[in-house]
């Protein structure tokens, strides 16, 4: 059992900013992360909105540099699965590559991607369907595709894929998009977008390859079939709150509830980014509350003694 | 494990995906060999992808049986990774 100062679970820009403060504030620090370092942003081809970065800077690239700058103060890093989070005199993390404790831990264990639940959905994935228009987009030159969603991932994505394909529908429940003006402006422009509102899909058609997709309007109730390609899921994100529930207080919707200092119901854990409630999920958002619970567990160590 | 006795194993990756630099770094630390072709530079690798049905990188393709996506449970079925 390796002791911390504080542990930092997940290694988004939140997580890694915590990890920056926290290792430049002189305490020993380990982040933990299962997949990429950069969160949800690595799948982002171009990030616009982050201050400093005038032409935009790639999600990868932004997410690789805070990883580097982070570790050059000292903070360790390791990758491996959360296995079980457990309170005592101090708090145990096991992971699939060891056992950690600290007094102070702070999530930062963001979201994932939500799936329509739909039939021939899971089936279909890597097939037609995909969640990731950067990687995949590429794989559809000049073929008609759809993108189901009406945030800002799902018209970046949308926009993206303008690049290869001959024609892109975007599926929206609603009649109009919940994405930035500017973002909305560029895709109203763009002539391969084609938009279909007020409108679920039912089923991913297709045997060994997507054919099509059933939809549903949702206003008129009306069934219809539409013939694609392919299809691009970004229907908003899910919270990565299983492994912390019976500890911290989680709201309906399985955020974690937390002050303006990112305090969580249990004393010394702090959650940060987009795992919290009312979190706007933006990189620039996830950086101030990393800082924020850096600087709230320093408090917390010192006080505690 | 010998050398000898290890899959063939091919990796089909895009320009930008993270997942892809993310199963070659996971192979390598399983000290598994492999070669690596990037579809997206190779638009004949691309139209394999779609004879296969497959529309998603990374795929791995173990002795020529395609897992499509970091599938590491599925990855370390077929190479024995326990």
């Amino acid at each position: 059992m390796t002791k911390y100062e504080v542990i930092i679970i997940g290694g988004g820009p939140a997580g890694l900013t915590a990890g920056l403060y926290a290792s430049r504030a002189g305490l020993k620090s380990l982040l933990i992360e299962r997949g990429i370092f950069g969160g949800q942003i690595v799948n982002a081809a171009l990030v616009e909105n982050y201050p400093g970065f005038p032409q935009g800077i790639s999600g990868a690239e932004l997410g690789s540099l805070m990883h580097q700058q982070a570790v050059n103060y000292g903070l360790e890093v390791i990758t491996a699965e959360l296995t079980e989070f457990t309170a005592g005199q101090l708090y145990n993390v096991s992971t699939t590559k060891g056992n950690f404790e600290a007094a102070t831990i702070i999530i930062a264990a963001g979201s994932e991607h939500r799936k329509l639940g739909v039939n021939g959905e899971e089936r279909l994935s890597g097939h037609g369907v995909s969640y990731c228009a950067t990687c995949d987009g590429f794989l559809f030159r000049d073929l008609e595709v759809a993108v189901v969603g009406g945030g800002d991932t799902a018209i970046t994505d949308a926009l993206e894929l303008t690049r290869h394909v001959k024609k892109v529908y975007v599926i929206h429940r609603r009649d109009q998009l919940r994405a930035g003006k500017t973002l909305e402006e560029r895709a109203f422009a763009q002539p391969k977008l084609e938009f279909i509102w007020d409108t679920v899909v039912e089923e991913v058609l297709g045997e060994k390859m997507i054919s099509g997709l059933k939809l549903h309007n949702v206003k008129t109730g009306q069934h219809s079939t539409l013939e694609v390609h392919g299809v691009f899921v970004a229907v908003g994100l899910m919270p990565n709150s299983q492994s912390f529930f019976n500890i911290v207080d989680l709201d309906d919707a399985g955020y974690i509830i937390t002050d303006e200092m990112m305090a969580t119901s249990a004393p010394g854990i702090f959650a940060v980014g987009d795992i919290r409630r009312n979190s706007v999920r933006q990189v620039s958002t996830a950086v101030g509350d990393g800082a924020t619970a850096a600087m709230s567990a320093f408090k917390y160590l010192q006080e505690r003694g | 494990m010998p050398v000898s006795s290890q899959p063939r194993i091919i990796i089909l990756t895009g320009a930008s995906c993270p997942w892809c630099g993310k199963v070659k770094d996971y192979l390598r630390e399983k000290k598994f060999r492999f070669r690596e072709v990037n579809v997206e530079r190779d638009p004949e690798g691309a139209r394999e992808l779609r004879r296969r049905n497959i529309t998603g990188v990374p795929v791995v393709l173990i002795n020529n049986r395609p897992i499509v996506g970091f599938d590491k449970a599925k990855i370390d079925k077929l190479l024995g990774i326990k």
